[in-house]
């Protein structure tokens, strides 16, 4: 018997299960915001936007209780075995002797670290804390809990082993070598964090160099989240991603990624125009031959969009649009009702700044749009990253495929968008929400099904197997912390100290 | 200095009146100082983003001006003015400008220089970069230039290797620090 045939089950293989959730499920213990990316804010389906000083207090709030928590359970996540350990005998199999015999033959074909080891199932998430959430530059310290945070939920949602990697690198060729040193221990790699645009060139060189699938939340996730609200944006509003007008505001990862997306998907370069900070991008701004120097992303943009030789503000980016999608300043007053009221008939408005969106919904559809999609969790429309990230991963690790290119990204975000059509398409649901956790086995396999059509698969199963896969690894993850909180494993949650008498920790 | 005239430098064009190239050379006159200035900024910009000792001064502006009205004046100088073609026409989209020097102490005994070669970036690639210094070339070797030198910006990779896909080679190297 080889083997290959001495593992029963790809799903059984390893002996760790890394970095189980050891927080207290959502919502079980307490009432804590809903399992959602970026710490966004707990669901509640109102239009009245709070005002900025009811935000703050309730950011503050959130804020002191985290730190709390993180305290009193020593972070979010830990190692736990995955393996039955009757007595010290059993590591005579788990570990040596035995395991020499697991090491020779991986020796002989890594490619079997994949069925020996946790590595089918183990992801890192890099990052060097360069740009923090809205923070900024953090630090890899700074970094850390903010990546725990991110390894719960792709552990709760997608059923994925992630090990959160903040690393100290002081330039993008530290962290492509760093990443590539480690590459071997992981099945996919996201990267997260990561400042523009060195995001850009970090990502492309790991996709080139590694035989993993390499991500990069920042783009690709919100990207994908972007388009699949935008298909059924259109297909709500009776419009062709050929033909629209779009404005991108922001040049951050999000837009770049998006605008490349939309290119692939027939949207015509020459009808998307990009605006940033200085304005309008196009090929003859000032500022345009350092953009070749310095984000040559950007400079191909400026080169290939605003067909209509449009320079000036954002105003003037608008007039007549079809579609604005805004991922740059919070606001309220980064997008103006006039801006709206310039716009096609009946636009689409994505708002996707948090924690205040560039224009508060209520606001834009008063002047004029069809359909707003914000960032948050409270309005709704949310366009979420993490209705992508877990269920991508899950369906690239299912499949073992070799990269994630953007015909994948594209694949998730037309399940995304047919999921939530098969429920009902409204002005007020575009996309499935975080409750509708179903979504996610059925985009993992929608993901897997394209790595096989592109021809990167090295496990080719039929959909229904990979939609049972995820479902079953997608279940027994959140089945784990309710077994371990149950048991009281994971301690309850403590009760918030009451305002006056807690500590500020920072 | 010059900048690299194209951003890849491929195509090729078959000489001064192709068709294919999106531009047309002229020399340049007093009244397109005004145009001309601004690009020859752009490229200074662009240079300054290769190394801090290439910080465009203040006045440069005013510097600039002065430079392209005196190459206009002086025989030893070639100041060539791009425009566009069909649309474009009448719109100065680029500049080259070479100066004639003196070797007093080397064969060929006068060199050209090609110290700023400028284009917008719409107007580059489609053998842009080819035709400009063939012509450039040309016009030197006319006057009585045995060698060509190009100047640019020694981290200017894109420069670099246009140039060396052409024949250029590294002759002599300037280095540099701050005092």
């Amino acid at each position: 018997m080889g083997i290959r045939q001495l593992t029963n089950s790809w799903n059984d293989s390893g002996k760790v299960l890394i970095k189980a959730p050891s927080v207290n499920g959502f919502g079980m213990a307490e009432s804590v915001p809903a399992p959602v990316d970026r710490g966004r804010e707990p669901r509640r389906r109102t239009r009245a936007p709070r005002s900025a000083s009811e935000d703050e207090t309730q950011t503050d709030e959130l804020g002191r209780r985290a730190v709390e928590l993180s305290r009193f359970y020593g972070g979010k996540i830990e190692t736990v075995p995955k393996v039955p350990v009757r007595s010290l005998q059993d590591f005579a199999l788990w570990y040596t002797p035995g395991v020499a015999e697991v090491s020779r033959a991986i020796h002989a074909d890594p490619d079997l670290s994949f069925d020996l080891t946790g590595r089918w199932n183990t992801i890192a998430i890099v990052t060097d804390g360069s740009r923090v959430l809205g923070l900024g530059d953090m630090g890899p310290e700074g970094a850390l809990p903010v990546m725990e945070g991110k390894a719960l939920l792709f552990r709760w949602l997608g059923g994925v082993d992630a090990v959160p990697l903040p690393i100290r690198a002081a330039s993008p060729a530290a962290i492509i070598e760093t990443v590539e040193r480690i590459a071997p221990a992981f099945g996919a790699i996201n990267l997260e964090d990561i400042a523009s645009p060195k995001c850009f060139g970090i990502l492309e060189e790991l996709q080139k160099r590694l035989p993993i699938p390499v991500w990069h939340d920042d783009q690709l996730g919100t990207a994908a989240a972007t388009i699949a609200g935008l298909l059924n944006a259109l297909q709500l509003t009776d419009r062709s991603v050929k033909e629209i007008r779009t404005v991108l505001l922001g040049a951050g990862a999000a837009n770049i990624a998006t605008a490349r997306l939309l290119f692939a998907l027939g949207h015509d370069p020459g009808r998307l125009t990009l605006v940033d900070s200085r304005g309008i991008l196009h090929a003859e701004r000032s500022d345009v031959d350092e953009l070749s120097v310095r984000n040559p992303w950007k400079y191909r943009l400026a080169l290939r969009t605003n067909g209509g030789g449009r320079t000036g503000d954002l105003a003037a980016a608008l007039a007549g649009a079809d579609v604005l999608l805004a991922a740059s300043t919070p606001g309220p007053n980064t997008i103006r009702p006039a801006h709206v009221r310039a716009m096609a008939r009946g636009p689409i408005v994505f708002a996707l700044a948090n924690p205040v969106p560039e224009i508060w919904p209520q606001v834009a559809r008063d002047a004029g749009a069809a359909i707003v999609a914000t960032g948050r969790s409270d309005f709704p429309n949310q366009v979420n990253n993490s209705l992508v990230f877990p269920a991508v991963f899950r369906g690239v690790l299912d499949a073992r495929a070799r990269s994630i290119p953007d015909e994948i990204v594209l694949a998730a975000a037309r399940e995304l968008a047919r999921h939530a059509a098969d429920r009902g398409l409204s002005e007020e649901h575009l996309l499935p929400t975080m409750q509708e956790t179903e979504v996610f086995p059925h985009v993992a396999a929608a993901v897997a099904d394209a790595a096989v059509r592109q021809g990167i698969a090295q496990r080719r199963l039929s959909h229904d197997e990979y939609l049972h896969r995820a479902e079953t690894q997608m279940a027994r993850s959140r089945q784990l912390v309710k077994a371990l909180v149950g048991s009281h494993l994971i301690p309850p949650m403590p009760r918030a100290a009451p305002p006056t008498s807690r500590r500020r920790t920072r | 200095m010059t900048g690299a005239p194209t951003a890849s430098g491929e195509g090729g064009s078959s000489g001064t009146d192709s068709p294919a190239v999106p531009i047309h050379l002229r020399p340049a006159r007093a009244s397109d100082l005004p145009v001309l200035v601004p690009l020859l900024l752009r490229l200074k910009r662009l240079n300054e983003e290769f190394d801090p000792l290439l910080r465009v001064r203040d006045d440069a502006e005013a510097q600039a001006l002065e430079v392209l009205r005196a190459s206009l004046d002086d025989p030893k100088s070639i100041v060539l003015a791009a425009e566009g073609v069909g649309p474009d026409k009448d719109k100065v989209v680029g500049l080259v400008h070479a100066v004639l020097r003196e070797r007093p102490f080397y064969t060929p005994e006068v060199e050209g220089v090609i110290v700023d070669i400028y284009l917008l970036p719409l107007y580059r690639r489609h053998g842009v970069g080819e035709y400009l210094l063939k012509e450039i070339s040309a016009q030197l070797k006319a006057k009585g230039a045995g060698v060509v030198i190009a100047e640019f910006p020694s981290q200017n990779e894109i420069a670099s290797r246009f140039y060396a896909k052409r024949g250029f080679r590294a002759i002599t190297g300037r280095h540099a620090r701050s005092l």
